[in-house]
């Protein structure tokens, strides 16, 4: 258990030190949530994870190594639960907590990829990039990405759709265009065409943005 | 149900776009209603006697809908008249291959508690494509008669008949999950209304958040109520990350998408084009059309500046064929190494061609290059002469006559059959009035007068100059309509329309526009926002001739140059880009998403091509020559009785030296507003006799031409504007366009003076 609890601290520290730029030891104490803290601090330093200086909290290579590891999985764990399984809001907050405790480096790899390697977690935070997405661009395309990825001739099936505009949601749900959908990418330019069975669809380019496919 | 009332039902026809509502409403009314292939042919509701049933049984054919939420205002129409207040049995017309986004529409009916039969359109397609549905299981799932049909060749349509008095209520519901099940039988506690309607329906759609539904229960609700559904609502969204109406339709999806598994089976056989049209479309078609294409576009380039070429020149007719020799090859090339060896169609390759980004375009200019050979070159100029000289002549003198004559090809000669010597159905008129009265008497010159002679002018303007080129521009318009081509603009167009504030959809009316404005104002209807329907509607209003105009325009300027026509085209365009981007930035509202079915590209039927032409141009005529006969008789009072001096007494400093163009064009101006070409011929005319012997100065005539062009609409568009836009939009929009389109012809005539 101890373990969970150092990695909660390495992560809120990552989170302070995006948030303002550098990490105070007060304002650390303030927000830390876990049993102990000072002894968790204490025990982070001792394992040369982190140094402080004069109050002063900061990463250490090996540090910033683990805890990049740590809210990768988290954030990871997040755009999962939000785009794919359409957790909640407050739910997918604490499942995520537990999620980044189990997930070794494999599954957050195939999850990456599953994905699309996103770069930004559903809050817009960044998503520290692993080895599967430096090779992603030459190697593997990911599994699941934005419509407006595919090449014509692509066959997909249809993921999430992910838009603040409810008329969008409401026009495309309307005409059939739904998760789980299978479609084909007829042709990208002037604009997109997709074939749904057998009707024909020309789509703009924001909408198709907002359409998430899984390549088959 | 009252017991006298067992067969007072009425009929609604509903159902998906472009599946063919309208050509079985045709069938079973007698009534013809305009049909086509693209999305929103009808956008309104068109009403007639179904024929075969008891002989009083009305029948209500509706805009297409793909939901019964409606998001558009076409959908809204035909949503409305569901929920109207009488009996009713819905037909919902299908597109067989596309079972599933029909049976998305057919839950909603089922809700709604209307008794309704589904009729599988266009059965013999779903066959083509090695598809196939089990009827009786599709029976036997919804609870109601289902139908086969071929619409086009009458198949099935008698079948339907005798099924309409049996349709049934369907008898499957969709279970939401408890929560939003919740929420529905909150909102059914609330709607204390008596309606016929199905309250269980309505609550589904209030808690889509539908509304129009909203407005139209505004009069009957409480504003307790109304207070109570949105706190419901409001309630149920809390459980959810997506809109209700999303998770609404995704529930409705999943029950669709299990039963259109159960009843349609596929196998692999699709049909294909035959091989040997395959051989021909791929070593013949392609390499002889694409060649033309080239050709054409070099000649269209040449003509534009012809200053440098002189057609007929070997210059001028190699660089012809090279253009020809080039672009066969890239075509040719192209389909060949990409569909060779696919199993596409003949009709899909063609669709998709005349979408493809590079490729389309040359192939754009040259079909429009076809419809203005057509109407323009030879309706408005051969046919047109011809009715108005040989046929109608002038009062006073005879025309002389006209040969009957076959020409013979590649000699340059024709063999003259007879001679018909009629003299001019105008000269004629004036023999026999100078009968009655002399020529100098009011009543001769009431009617047959050289300059608004309600014969000599008035009849005459509308038969025998608008009549063949509306005619001719309908034909050429109906048959871009039927093969599909239409849409294909759209997606051709998108990005550039999203620059003016519209999407490619808004193609449709603008292309329709080049017909009749008045017509296309009817259409902005399927445009979703209230900006794009402004827009569109101020765009067709200023810059948008139509076939009449242009005709007359393209006619009259390409006598001279195709220079000046191209520098028209020009003015024209920017205008339109122009006023379109500064109204999509001043206008509030934002521009909507352009999503939007393509149908298939199809043989386009001849029959029903002339048969739309015949009703256009009967409803035309219908509309134009009681206004053309009103213009003329007006310009006459106004002669009479010195009104006309004095109107040209006060713009004659603004036509004159504003617009350097000749005082007698106010007539021109003024006969613009009841018909824009009447007002185009009528200046030209003016011109023509203004500058005698000279021959006109192209550049007065350019300014005349764009200003009359992009001139207040004519009096019918007008009152189309006031319907669909409202009172105020309409007058502020004339207000725009009047001193606008002077200013741009005052700007034009200023350039053009810099390069004399």
């Amino acid at each position: 258990m101890n373990e969970t609890y150092l990695e909660e601290v390495l992560e809120l520290i990552w989170t302070v030190e995006e948030e303002s730029g550098k990490v105070d030891i007060d304002v650390l104490l303030k927000r830390i949530q876990v049993p102990k803290a000072e002894r968790q601090i204490k025990t982070l330093a001792q394992n040369g994870l982190i140094k402080i200086t004069n109050k002063s909290v900061a990463f250490t290579k090996q540090g910033r190594t683990n805890a990049q590891v740590i809210i990768r999985r988290h954030r990871l764990a997040e755009r999962l639960l939000n785009d794919v399984l359409a957790v909640k809001e407050d739910t997918m907050n604490s499942s995520a907590c537990q999620f980044e405790h189990f997930l070794d480096e494999e599954v957050t790899a195939s999850i990456c990829t599953l994905l699309g390697h996103p770069t930004s977690c559903p809050h817009g935070r960044a998503i520290p990039p692993g080895n599967c997405c430096k090779n992603a661009s030459k190697e593997i395309r990911p599994v699941v990405m934005p419509l407006t990825e595919l090449r014509p001739g692509d066959t997909a099936k249809i993921s999430y759709i992910v838009t603040k505009c409810h008329q969008r949601l409401d026009k495309l749900s309307s005409i059939g265009l739904l998760p789980g959908i299978q479609i084909k990418l007829h042709q990208r330019q002037p604009t997109y065409v997709i074939q749904m069975g057998e009707t024909q669809i020309a789509l703009d380019n924001t909408t198709a943005r907002d359409i998430y496919v899984r390549l088959i | 149900m009252s017991g006298n009332g067992k067969n007072t039902y009425k009929i609604a026809l509903v159902g998906n776009p472009n599946v063919g509502k309208s050509v079985i409403f045709g069938l079973l009314t007698g009534k013809y209603v305009t049909v086509s292939n693209y999305p929103g042919t009808t956008v309104e509701v068109s009403r007639g006697i179904c024929k075969g049933l008891n002989g009083h049984t009305e029948i209500i054919d509706t805009p297409g809908a793909n939901s019964l939420i409606p998001l558009s205002e076409d959908e809204r129409v035909a949503r409305d008249m569901l929920l109207e207040d009488y009996e009713k049995h819905v037909v919902q017309v299908l597109d067989a291959k596309n079972l599933r986004r029909g049976l998305l529409i057919t839950t909603q009916i089922a809700e709604m508690g209307l008794p309704a039969v589904l009729v599988l359109n266009m059965w013999d397609e779903l066959l083509d494509k090695g598809m196939n549905v089990n009827i009786t299981t599709l029976q036997k799932a919804l609870g109601i008669p289902v139908i086969k049909t071929i619409a086009t060749h009458r198949v099935g349509i008698s079948t339907l008949l005798t099924s309409i008095p049996s349709a049934a209520v369907s008898n499957f519901s969709i279970n939401y999950g408890n929560i939003i099940e919740e929420g529905i039988k909150q909102i059914q506690n609330v709607l204390h209304i008596s309606t016929r309607a199905n309250k269980r329906a309505l609550a589904i759609m209030l808690l889509s958040g539908d509304e129009a539904l909203e407005d139209t229960l505004r009069g009957k609700l409480t504003h307790d109520s109304f207070k109570n559904i949105q706190r419901i609502r409001h309630n149920v969204q809390k459980h959810f990350r997506n809109p209700l109406s999303y998770e609404i339709n995704i529930k409705r999806a999943h029950f669709v998408d299990a039963l259109v598994e159960r009843v349609t089976t596929t196998s692999t056989k699709k049909r294909e084009s035959h091989p040997f049209m395959r051989g021909v479309f791929f070593y013949f078609l392609v390499p002889a059309v694409s060649f033309l294409i080239g050709y054409k576009l070099m000649t269209l380039l040449a003509f534009l500046v012809s200053s440098w070429f002189q057609p007929g020149d070997n210059a001028y007719f190699a660089a012809s064929c090279i253009a020809g020799g080039i672009s066969s090859l890239c075509f040719s090339w192209y389909i060949y190494s990409r569909e060779r060896k696919t199993k596409s169609t003949l009709s899909e390759i063609l669709g998709s061609i005349t979408m493809h980004p590079v490729a389309a375009f040359p192939i754009l200019i040259v079909i429009l290059w076809g419809v203005y050979k057509l109407v323009g070159a030879f309706g408005a100029g051969t046919c047109v002469d011809f009715f108005e000289s040989k046929i109608f002549g002038s009062a006073l003198t005879p025309s002389g006559g006209f040969d009957i004559a076959i020409p013979i090809p590649f000699f340059d000669t024709s063999y003259t059959i007879t001679h018909v010597n009629f003299q001019g159905f105008n000269y004629y008129c004036g023999l026999l009035a100078q009968k009655m009265v002399s020529k100098d008497n009011i009543l001769f010159e009431l009617f047959l007068h050289e300059q608004f002679g309600l014969i000599q002018v008035g009849l005459t303007y509308a038969i025998a100059i608008v009549f063949p080129i509306v005619g001719f521009f309908f034909l050429a318009f109906g048959i871009l309509e039927d093969s599909g081509y239409l849409p294909r603009l759209a997606v051709m167009v998108d990005k550039i329309f999203k620059r003016i504030g519209l999407n490619g959809k808004a193609i449709l009316p603008m292309v329709l526009g080049l017909g009749c404005d008045t017509m296309a104002t009817l259409t902005t209807r399927i445009l979703n926002t209230k900006k794009e329907r402004v827009i569109a509607t101020l765009l067709l209003a200023l810059a948008i001739p139509c076939s009449a105009q242009l005709g007359v325009i393209a006619g009259v300027l390409g006598r001279f140059s195709g220079m000046f026509f191209a520098i028209y085209i020009f003015i024209i365009g920017t205008q339109l880009l122009f006023v379109g981007y500064l109204s999509s930035k001043v206008l509030p509202g934002e521009p909507s998403d352009f999503i939007m079915e393509i149908p298939p590209f199809r043989m386009p039927k001849l029959s029903n091509v002339f048969i739309k032409t015949f009703y256009r141009i009967h409803w035309f005529l219908k509309e134009a020559v009681p206004l053309f006969l009103i213009g003329t008789l007006v310009l006459f009072v106004a002669t009479k009785i010195g009104v006309l001096s004095i109107v040209e007494r006060v713009v004659s400093p603004v036509i004159k030296n504003f617009l350097g163009l000749p005082l007698e064009t106010t007539h021109g101006f003024i006969l613009g507003f009841l018909r824009r070409d009447y007002g185009a011929v009528s200046i030209f005319n003016t011109l023509e006799e203004n500058a005698g012997s000279d021959g006109i100065d192209p550049r007065q005539l350019l300014v005349a031409l764009v200003v009359i062009t992009l001139f207040i609409p004519c009096l019918a568009n007008f009152f189309v504007m006031i319907k669909e836009r409202g009172l105020k939009n309409a007058f502020l929009m004339f207000a725009f366009i009047l001193p606008y389109s002077i200013l741009i012809g005052g700007i034009v005539r200023f350039v053009l003076q810099q390069f004399s």
